[in-house]
C-alpha cells in the first residue's frame, strides 16, 4: 500500500447554475482502503459520484490522480484512467447470462483473420474464477443474472470492475435496497475488493453499512462536507449522530429506548 | 439495522477473507437433457414435429421428398427475414416495413432492368442498385429511431407507407400498371437466375435409401454416444464382459438389421426387428456399463403415492386406444350423429347437458359452503342451464362435424397419447423414491408402446401409419426401454466434467451432422427411376419432380451467418444487451447507436436479398407484393423463441418458425382443405408455441 493517496480532492465545488450542488468537498482515496461519503438524500453524494466518475467536471477545486492534477471530460475517460462506477442498476441484462454480462462490452476474442468469434470457453472459465476469488462460487455461469440475488448481482459488478484493472471503485448505494443478510454479503466483497489492492468508494447513507467497511468517512450535507474523518478519529454513535443531524436523533433515540 | 448485527458483518468478513469456493449442495447438476429443454427454441421445435406428423398423417403427399422441398421453397424467403427480423427483435426493435421492402425491392429492379434510360439497363446493375437503396432505407429507420427516440414501430411504419406509395407510383408511371413483368427476358437475367436463384433438378439415386439410413443410424448413434458422455461418470479401466456383451448387441443389431431389409414377410419383419431392438438395447447398455461408472440399486423401495393410480389409468388408456378399431369402423365416413342409432341420439344430448349442468353446480359448491346457498341461487338458475346448453350444442356439433373416421383416428390418439404421458409421469415420479420401480414402470411403457404400434400395423388403413408410425414407435419404445434401463443401472453425474462436456457436446454436434445429411439425401434425390415412376403411375399414385431452388441454399446461408455472429461473437452480444438493458448496455460501452443501425440495415438488405430472388423466380411481380408479410416475420421469430421486449431468442428458433408457417401453408394444400383454413391453423400454433416459450423460459429460470 503506497503512501501516496491514488485520488485527493481538494476544495471541490459544482454549481449548477445559480444552485450550488457541492461545496469545497475534500477527501482521498488510499489503495486497499475503503472511504465511505455518508450523506441524507439531497447531500450530493449523486453530484460527487459524477464528478468522480467523469459525468460532470467540477466547477473549482483540484482533482489530482497520482498526484497529478486530472480532468476528465467524459465517463469513458474516466474509466481508462481505472476509476470504474457500479451504479444502482449495475449495468446488467436480466435475461443474459454471467458470463456475457461479465465481459460485456470488452469480450475477449480469438479468431482466424478477419473472421474473430467471442472465446466464450476463456469468457466462462474467467467469469468463474474471478466470482471464486470474491469468494463466490456462481454454480453456473450460464445461468442468467437476473435469477441472481440482488447481492449476487452486486458482487459479479464488483468482480466484472475488479477483472478489468480498476484502481479506485465506487460504489453507488449497493446496500441500499438490500436485505439485512444480502447487505452483509456486499459489505464483505466490498472489504474484499480494498483487500486486493483497490481504492473504494463506498456511497451510502446507513452509517450502519459504513462504519464497519469504512477507513475514511466524508460526511456530506446540503452540498457542504460535515467533516474528513479516519477510521480512529470517530466513533459509531458520533457517525450516527451527525449522518442525521445530531441531537435530534439523539433525543429520538432516548426515547425509543435505544441508543 | 442495528449495531449486532453489524458485529456480525466484521466476524464475517475477517473470517471468510480467504477465498473459498465449494461446491453448493442445493444445486443440482442438470444433464444434457434438461439444459437442452430450456433453451430459447425448444417451443419451436416441438411445434414443427407436431405440425410435421399432423400433416404427414393427413395428407398423402405431404413429406414425400418432392412436397418437402416445396414447402421449403415458399419457407426460403420467409425464413431470410425472420432470421433477421429475429436478430432486429433481439434487439429490442420492429421492422415493419420489412415486409413492404422484399417487394419494393423486387419492383425496382424490374423497373429498373425494364424501363430505365428507354429499355432497361443491365439487371446486374439494377440488383446492386436495389442492394444500396435498401441499405441506405435500413439505415434511415435505425439512424431515426436513434436520434428521435420514438418506438421503431412508428418510425418503420412511416417507412412501410412511403416505401409502398413510392412503389405503386413509380410502377404505375413507368410500367403504366401495378405490375412489373418479363423481368427474366431482360439482358442478363437468365444468366444472373442461374448464379443467384439456380434450380437444380434431381432424379433417381439409388443408394439413396441406404446412405439415408446409415447416416442417419450412424448419427443417431454419435448423438446418443455424446449424451451419454455427458450423463455418466467414467470408470476405471473396462469390463471386459461388459465389452463382449456390447459385442454381441452390435451383432445382433446388425443381424437383425440385415434381414430385416431382405425379408418381407410381417411375421420375420416383426422377428428380426425385435432381435434388433434387443442388440440395440443391449449395445447401448453394456456399452455404458463398459465406459462408465454402474452403480448397485435396491428393488425393494416402496412405491411412492400416486404412482399406482397413473400407471393403472395410463395402462387402462392404452388399452382402450388398443380396443377402439372394434366399435369404431375406419371405413365409415359419415357424421357420428347419423352413425348413432336414432334412439340414441337423445341421449348423448341429455347426458351432455348433464355433465354441464353437474359442472356449473361443482364449481359453485366452495361459495355455497362458504357463503350461502340464497347468494348463489340466481348465479346457478342462470349459470348452470346455460353450461348444459352449452355443453350439448358443443357435442352434438363436434359429433355432426366428425366423422367416425375421424372420431376414430382422435379417441385414439387420444387415448394412447394420454395413456402414455401418464406412464412416463408415474415413471418419472417413482424415480424420485424407487429406481426399482421406475425401471419396472419404463420397461412396461416400452411394450405398452409395442403392443401399440402392433395393433396400428395390423389396423391402420394408409400405408404410411402401417409402416412409418409403426416404425417410429418400435424405435421410440427401444428407446425409452433403454434409458429406464440406463437410469437403473448407471451411477448419473452431479457436477461438471468440462472435457467429458465437451466431448459429448462435439459428439453431438457430429452426430447431428450426419443425420442432417443423411435427410438432406433423402429429400433432395428421389429413389424413382423412370421404371418405376411408370409403375407409380399406373398404380395411382402421384410422381413429383424433385426441385431445389438456390432460396433454399441462401435461407441456410443467412441462418448459419445469424447464428454465428448472435451467439458467437461480441456483436451477438451487443445485440443481447440492448435489447435486454439498453443503458446499461451504453454504460459500459457498447456502442448502441451502431449496433441499432447495423441491425435495421442487416434486415433492409434480407428484404433485398429476398426480393431479387422473388423478382428472379417468378420474372413478374405485383406493386402489392409483400405488403402484411411482416407480421408473418414477426410471428416465425416469435414462434421461434424470440420475446417481444427484446433480449431474448434464436435464430434457428426462427428458422423453425418460417418452417412451421411454410409447412401449414403447403400442408393444408395438401390435404384438400381450403386453403385460407391455414390462417386459423396459424393462430393455433403461434398460440400454443408461444405458451411452451413461456412455460420453458419460466422453468429455465426457477431450475437454477
Amino acid at each position: 500500500m503506497s503512501s501516496q493517496p491514488i485520488l485527493e480532492l481538494r476544495g471541490i465545488s459544482k454549481y449548477f447554475g445559480n444552485v450550488t450542488a457541492l461545496e469545497g468537498i475534500s477527501t482521498t482515496v488510499e489503495a486497499g482502503k475503503v472511504t465511505c461519503v455518508l450523506g441524507d438524500n439531497g447531500a450530493g453524494k449523486s453530484t460527487f459520484i459524477k464528478i468522480l466518475s467523469g459525468v460532470h467536471q467540477p466547477s473549482a477545486g483540484e482533482f489530482l490522480m497520482d498526484g497529478r492534477p486530472v480532468n476528465f471530460i467524459s465517463p469513458r475517460e474516466a474509466r481508462s484512467a481505472g476509476i470504474a462506477t457500479v451504479f444502482q442498476d449495475l449495468a446488467m441484462a436480466p435475461l443474459m447470462s454471467v458470463w456475457r454480462n461479465f465481459f460485456l462490452g470488452s469480450e475477449p476474442t480469438k479468431g482466424i483473420g478477419p473472421v474473430k468469434w467471442f472465446d466464450s470457453a476463456f469468457a466462462k472459465r474467467t467469469a468463474k474464477e474471478e466470482m471464486a476469488k470474491m469468494g463466490i462460487d456462481v454454480r453456473d455461469v450460464d445461468q442468467p443474472v437476473g435469477t441472481l440475488s440482488g447481492g449476487e448481482r452486486q458482487s459479479v459488478a464488483i468482480a466484472r470492475a475488479v477483472y478489468f484493472g480498476a484502481r479506485v471503485l465506487i460504489l453507488d448505494e449497493p446496500t441500499s435496497a438490500l436485505g439485512v443478510k444480502q447487505a452483509g454479503v456486499v459489505l464483505k466483497y466490498t472489504r474484499m475488493a480494498a483487500e486486493r489492492g483497490l481504492g473504494v468508494i463506498f456511497i451510502t447513507h446507513n452509517p450502519n453499512h459504513a462504519f464497519p467497511v469504512g477507513d475514511r468517512f466524508l460526511l456530506l450535507n446540503r452540498g457542504r462536507s460535515l467533516g474528513d474523518f479516519a477510521k480512529d478519529e470517530i466513533s459509531r454513535v458520533e457517525l450516527s449522530r451527525l449522518m442525521a443531524g445530531g441531537a435530534e436523533l439523539e433525543a429520538i433515540e432516548h426515547e425509543l429506548g435505544i441508543g | 439495522m442495528w449495531p449486532g448485527e453489524v458485529g456480525e458483518f466484521m466476524s464475517e468478513t475477517a473470517v471468510d477473507s480467504a477465498p473459498v469456493a465449494k461446491a453448493d449442495e442445493r444445486i443440482v447438476h442438470r444433464g444434457p437433457l434438461q439444459r437442452w429443454l430450456v433453451s430459447p427454441e425448444i417451443g419451436a421445435l416441438i411445434g414443427a414435429v407436431i405440425v410435421w406428423s399432423f400433416f404427414w398423417g393427413n395428407a398423402r403427399t405431404f413429406g414425400e421428398a418432392d412436397s418437402t422441398l416445396n414447402w421449403l421453397d415458399v419457407a426460403a424467403p420467409l425464413g431470410i427475414m425472420a432470421v433477421a427480423i429475429a436478430l432486429l427483435m433481439i434487439g429490442g426493435e420492429f421492422d415493419l416495413s420489412a415486409g413492404v421492402m422484399t417487394g419494393a425491392t423486387a419492383i425496382l429492379i424490374g423497373l429498373m432492368a425494364t424501363y430505365f434510360g428507354g429499355e432497361g439497363i443491365h439487371i446486374g446493375w439494377s440488383i446492386g442498385a436495389a442492394f444500396l437503396a435498401a441499405g441506405a432505407v435500413g439505415w434511415f429507420n435505425g439512424f431515426m429511431v436513434n436520434r428521435t427516440g420514438l418506438p421503431s414501430f412508428i418510425v418503420t411504419l412511416a417507412t412501410f407507407f412511403v416505401l409502398r406509395g413510392v412503389m405503386l407510383v413509380m410502377s404505375k408511371r413507368l410500367a403504366g400498371k401495378v405490375q412489373v413483368a418479363d423481368i427474366l427476358e431482360q439482358d442478363g437475367a437468365k444468366t444472373l437466375k442461374g448464379w443467384i436463384a439456380h434450380e437444380w433438378m434431381f432424379t433417381e439415386f439409388k443408394g439413396r435409401d441406404f446412405l439415408f439410413l446409415a447416416l442417419v443410424l450412424l448419427g443417431g448413434a454419435a448423438f446418443a454416444y455424446g449424451l451419454l458422455e455427458q450423463s455418466f461418470i467414467r470408470r476405471q479401466g473396462v469390463s471386459l464382459v461388459d465389452l463382449a456383451l456390447s459385442l454381441a448387441g452390435l451383432a445382433a443389431a446388425a443381424v437383425g438389421f440385415t434381414a430385416l431389409n431382405r425379408t418381407d414377410g410381417v411375421g420375420a419383419n416383426v422377428l428380426w426387428g425385435l432381435v434388433m431392438a434387443a442388440g440395440a438395447v443391449l449395445l447401448a447398455v453394456s456399452t455404458s456399463r463398459a465406459r462408465w461408472k454402474p452403480r448397485s440399486t435396491r428393488l425393494t423401495d416402496p412405491v411412492p403415492r400416486g404412482v399406482l393410480v397413473r400407471v393403472g389409468v395410463g395402462l387402462l388408456g392404452i388399452t382402450l386406444a388398443c380396443l377402439t378399431p372394434i366399435p369404431l369402423d375406419r371405413s365409415v365416413d359419415v357424421p357420428v350423429l347419423t352413425w348413432v342409432s336414432s334412439g340414441l341420439r337423445p341421449i348423448v344430448a341429455v347426458v351432455a347437458a348433464a355433465v354441464g349442468v353437474f359442472l356449473a353446480v361443482r364449481a359453485s359448491v366452495p361459495a355455497i359452503r362458504a357463503r350461502s346457498l340464497r347468494g348463489e341461487v340466481p348465479r346457478l338458475l342462470f349459470f348452470a342451464p346455460y353450461c348444459g346448453l352449452t355443453l350439448m350444442v358443443s357435442v352434438l356439433s363436434f359429433f355432426q362435424l366428425s366423422t367416425v373416421q375421424g372420431l376414430r383416428a382422435m379417441a385414439m390418439l387420444a387415448l394412447a397419447a394420454g395413456g402414455v404421458v401418464l406412464l412416463m409421469s408415474a415413471r418419472g415420479l417413482a424415480g424420485r423414491s424407487s429406481t426399482g420401480w421406475q425401471a419396472v414402470i419404463g420397461l412396461s411403457t416400452a411394450v405398452a408402446i409395442l403392443v401399440l404400434a402392433l395393433v396400428i400395423r395390423a389396423d391402420a388403413g394408409a400405408v404410411r401409419f402401417r409402416t412409418g408410425l409403426f416404425t417410429a414407435m418400435c424405435i421410440g419404445a427401444t428407446l425409452i426401454a433403454i434409458n429406464t434401463l440406463l437410469e437403473l443401472s448407471m451411477e448419473k453425474r452431479r457436477n461438471s466434467d468440462p472435457k467429458a462436456d465437451r466431448l459429448g457436446k462435439r459428439l453431438q454436434f457430429a452426430g447431428f451432422t450426419l443425420a442432417a445429411t443423411g435427410m438432406i439425401i433423402r429429400v433432395v434425390w428421389s429413389n424413382l427411376t423412370p421404371e418405376n415412376a411408370e409403375k407409380v403411375k399406373a398404380a395411382g399414385g402421384t410422381v413429383g419432380q424433385n426441385v431445389l431452388r438456390q432460396p433454399v441454399l441462401w435461407w441456410a446461408l443467412v441462418a448459419a451467418i445469424g447464428a454465428f455472429v448472435l451467439t458467437k461473437t461480441k456483436w451477438g452480444n451487443w445485440i443481447f444487451a440492448v435489447g435486454g438493458n439498453q443503458d446499461a448496455a451504453r454504460a459500459i460501452g457498447v456502442p448502441v447507436e451502431k449496433v441499432k443501425i447495423g441491425l435495421f440495415v442487416v434486415v433492409s438488405l434480407c428484404g433485398c436479398l429476398a426480393g431479387t430472388l422473388i423478382a428472379l423466380r417468378y420474372g413478374t411481380v405485383q406493386a402489392n407484393q409483400g405488403t402484411g408479410l411482416e407480421f408473418e416475420y414477426i410471428i416465425a421469430a416469435v414462434v421461434g423463441g424470440c420475446l417481444m421486449t427484446g433480449g431474448y431468442g434464436s435464430v434457428i428458433g426462427a428458422c423453425l418458425g418460417a418452417a412451421i408457417m411454410a409447412m401449414s401453408t403447403n400442408g393444408v394444400q395438401s390435404t384438400g382443405w381450403n386453403s385460407d383454413g391455414r390462417f386459423a391453423f396459424l393462430g393455433v400454433v403461434l398460440l400454443l408455441a408461444v405458451l411452451v416459450n413461456n412455460y420453458t423460459r419460466k422453468k429455465a429460470q426457477e431450475a437454477r
